[in-house]
């Protein structure tokens, strides 16, 4: 059975507008998957269904045999660890610890406990001794890595992130895409940047104008220009 | 912006940070209070009120210097309303400085609003001086305040600064495209910038809130501190109730 | 900086205003839980921080005159009455306890005017114009621009009724001094909550709350206010004229007879007008009170489609 599978999806903004149509895909656990696309693709509209926080108006995502539903959303988001595009969206509370403790604290842990994994998460990212500054103290890597730490806390099945590399330099980068290396979750990762998908994913879905339009290997379109410029991907050289 | 200084007042330990953030508040109020509320011309007991507040500065380790500084700001605004009083209580007139008439009424009122603005002022000084932003916040959570305030001022602390820093942002990019621009022209870019971040800050709320739900929230965020209010600072809090109201009431026995 | 400092209030208007604005806190706090649901928490932080930066910001008049956002009606429109009274209470409450603007004594007068009254007073006014000229973009922007008007009058008000209470200051004084300069305040007020509200609006309708149409009953009750209203009016023109060693009685005791109130009073000392005596006098004066206010509202949403 696969981890995480989206059968059929369509979803429809308040006003009207297509935004997804019928996509299908699944992935299996240890996978490493790549979600390309153009602007406007549907790429973070899609990954909104994967924990919930958007539902489908026909179609089907389903996450560890779980079926989302409003019902089960409590669930799923304890299995899906969805980090977004602006850090500070996730980075909400006045210092790291709280942060990367609220997860665990709603999930009915004790502050100490609570305390005790934020802390061991921060220091395994790189992040001890920042437990009491605020985000706004930090770098922007430091602050993706941070958001990382807010998901990693709850030890989510996959590992969903929408875009982890933009805004962040060369080091940011790899100082991300190694850390990530090392991970054993399911990673699904929606990225502009071919060279960090190639960095962390052997397999790559691809959409455009909210529908899923190619599924495969990623080696096997990186040296193909003319495929490139017709999904509208730019492979850095 | 000024607050972002905020962050680094409250770094000397003294015995007042050993005290839990929620009973340093209450010591405020208490002080505040029983300043506020001396009898009007009770110019021993506020001196001694006075004498009190600056005594709780130098246990709070904060040098009178600094202690003045950062009061200057709200003094002088206290000052300016404190002067209007004199001249627009009516009374029996004492003294006349070019063509104003001075009443005693005026005198009176101007004194003892100065006062107890004064020594109020101090003990706020004091508690910002020696308490961090969040736990003031972790301070009226534990006072009982409604959820729904301090779960606002937890997430305020953190949109501030991001809200802040877009508007600095939007305000240099407005600037540097319309340089040399008129006031009015200014003023209506100022306007559109002020607008934009009132925008983003909203849709900003519905990102964060989709973040939230993503980690489990329902409804209500809970805590991480544990509450230090222990037996010994009850007791110093009862201790300096008890003083405060002691003078403030002689001021209005004693005649 | 409407918020009243330490030092200037006696001890039963302490009392007073801290007990009148606990109480209603806490129905703010159990009325806007029911409207906004958990959506509340990170609406009513991001709109905290935003009130507190715009209240940094120096708007410059001219003349090396600037001005501050008070904002109690901007944040009703946008989180509801209840949440607005929580989001400004907050922002009063860190002014005085950080920044030390306003008093911590003082916290409960200040709670009342610029909380409870603004935003309470304000959006009451809001809903009363709505219901008066009906809902649409500009009719809405027009109502917040009248009610941020009148919510800077009642809180200068409050703050005048507080400062003579405590004998601090004689009423005529205070409201002279007080209610005049929030009178002209009142102005940069409205015209800058219908400039923010008219440009939020036109990107993103949906974050103006509270865009349901007056319903017929609220329709006939705005009327029915408006109508006595102008009754009153007529009635304490016609009561003055008539009886003017009552008025004269009363104005004594008021102590208000020899000051500027009363010369400024002048031109209108015995509401003589050309045709009809005292009654069209008092009819053309709350007549033109609307009409300002009018012609007020539609200018700001003129600017406001400008911008």
């Amino acid at each position: 059975m696969p981890l995480l599978e989206v059968a059929d999806l369509t979803y429809r903004y308040p006003d009207g507008t297509h935004a997804l149509s019928g996509v299908s895909f699944a992935v299996e656990r240890g996978e490493k998957v790549a979600l390309l696309g153009p602007t406007g693709a549907g790429k973070s509209t899609l990954l909104l269904h994967l924990n919930g926080l958007l539902l489908p108006a026909s179609g089907c995502v389903t996450i560890d045999g779980i079926a989302v539903s409003g019902g089960t959303v409590r669930e799923v988001r304890q299995r899906v660890g969805l980090v977004f595009q602006d850090p500070d969206d996730q980075l909400f509370l006045p210092s790291l610890l709280e942060d990367v403790a609220f997860g665990p604290l709603n999930e009915g842990c004790d502050p100490e406990g609570a305390e005790l994994l934020a802390r061991g998460v921060l220091q395994s990212l790189g992040l001890g001794g920042n437990e009491m500054r605020a985000a706004h103290h930090l770098s922007g890597g430091e602050k993706r890595l941070a958001a990382l730490a807010t998901v990693l806390v709850s030890h989510p099945l996959v590992l969903v992130l929408d875009e982890p590399t933009s805004n962040l330099d060369a080091r940011g980068k790899r100082r991300l895409v190694r850390l990530l290396r090392e991970r054993g979750e399911t990673l699904l990762v929606a990225t502009h940047d071919l060279a960090v998908a190639r960095a962390l994913c052997e397999r790559a879905v691809i959409m455009a104008d909210g529908a899923l339009v190619h599924d495969g290997q990623l080696e096997h379109i990186v040296t193909d220009q003319e495929f490139l410029d017709h999904h509208g991907l730019w492979a850095e050289l | 912006m000024s607050f972002r200084h905020l962050d680094q007042f409250a770094q000397v330990s003294s015995p007042i940070t050993a005290l839990a953030p929620a009973l340093r508040v209450l010591g405020t109020v208490v002080v505040a209070l029983g300043a506020a509320t001396l009898r009007l011309g009770a110019w021993p007991q506020l001196a001694t009120l006075a004498g009190l507040v600056l005594v709780l500065a130098a246990v709070a380790r904060i040098p009178l210097r600094t202690l003045l500084l950062r009061m200057l700001g709200p003094l002088v605004f206290v000052l300016f309303a404190s002067v209007a009083l004199l001249f627009l209580v009516p009374g029996e007139v004492v003294a006349r400085v070019w063509w104003i008439d001075l009443t005693d009424n005026g005198l009176l009122r101007f004194g003892s609003a100065l006062g107890r603005a004064f020594t109020a002022l101090a003990a706020a000084v004091i508690l910002v001086s020696t308490t961090t932003f969040p736990e003031i916040v972790q301070a009226l959570r534990e006072l009982r305040l409604p959820h729904a305030v301090t779960t606002a001022l937890g997430l305020a602390y953190r949109f501030l600064y991001v809200i802040v820093d877009e508007l600095e942002r939007l305000q240099r990019a407005a600037r540097s495209r319309n340089a040399g621009a008129g006031a009015a022209k200014r003023r209506r870019l100022l306007v559109s910038v002020v607008a934009a971040v009132l925008r983003r800050a909203l849709v900003r709320s519905e990102r964060t809130h989709r973040a939230m739900l993503a980690r489990g929230f329902h409804g209500e965020i809970i805590s991480l501190h544990r509450s230090r209010v222990d037996a010994r600072s009850i007791m110093l809090l009862a201790l300096l109730g008890l003083v405060v109201g002691a003078v403030t009431l002689s001021s209005y026995l004693a005649r | 900086m409407a918020h009243i400092p330490d030092g200037f209030l006696s001890a039963p208007v302490i009392a007073g205003t801290a007990l009148a604005s606990a109480g209603a806190l806490a129905i703010a706090a159990r009325r806007s839980r029911d409207s906004l649901g958990g959506q509340e928490a990170p609406l009513l932080g991001a709109t905290t921080a935003f009130v507190f930066a715009a209240q940094m910001l120096n708007f410059p008049l001219g003349a090396g005159v600037s001005a501050h956002l008070l904002g109690s009606v901007l944040v009703a429109t946008l989180v509801g009455p209840w949440a607005g009274m929580l989001v400004i209470f907050a922002v009063v409450l860190v002014q005085a306890l950080l920044f030390q603007d306003g008093g911590v004594a003082a916290l409960g007068a200040n709670t009342l005017n610029l909380a409870v009254i603004g935003v309470g007073g304000g959006y009451a006014i809001y809903r009363w114009v709505l219901a008066l000229v009906g809902v649409g973009p500009r009719r809405v922007i027009s109502a917040a621009a009248v009610a941020a008007y009148v919510s800077a009058l009642l809180v200068g008000l409050a703050a005048a009724v507080e400062l003579a209470l405590s004998h601090t200051l004689p009423f005529e004084t205070a409201v002279l001094a007080i209610v005049g300069s929030h009178a002209l305040v009142g102005f940069f007020e409205a015209a800058l909550t219908g400039a923010l509200l008219g440009l939020v609006y036109r990107t993103q309708p949906g974050l103006v709350a509270n865009q349901v149409a007056p319903s017929g009953a609220e329709r006939g009750w705005a009327y029915a206010l408006a109508g006595v209203s102008l009754l009153v009016a007529v009635f304490a023109a016609y009561a003055a004229s008539s009886r003017p060693d009552a008025f004269e009685a009363a104005i004594q005791r008021l102590g208000i007879e020899d000051t500027a109130l009363t010369h400024l009073a002048g031109p209108f000392a015995d509401y003589a007008a050309p045709i009809g005596g005292p009654w069209v006098a008092a009819a053309l004066g709350v007549a033109l009170v609307f009409a300002l206010g009018w012609s007020l509202a539609r200018f700001m949403a003129h600017v406001g489609r400008r911008t």
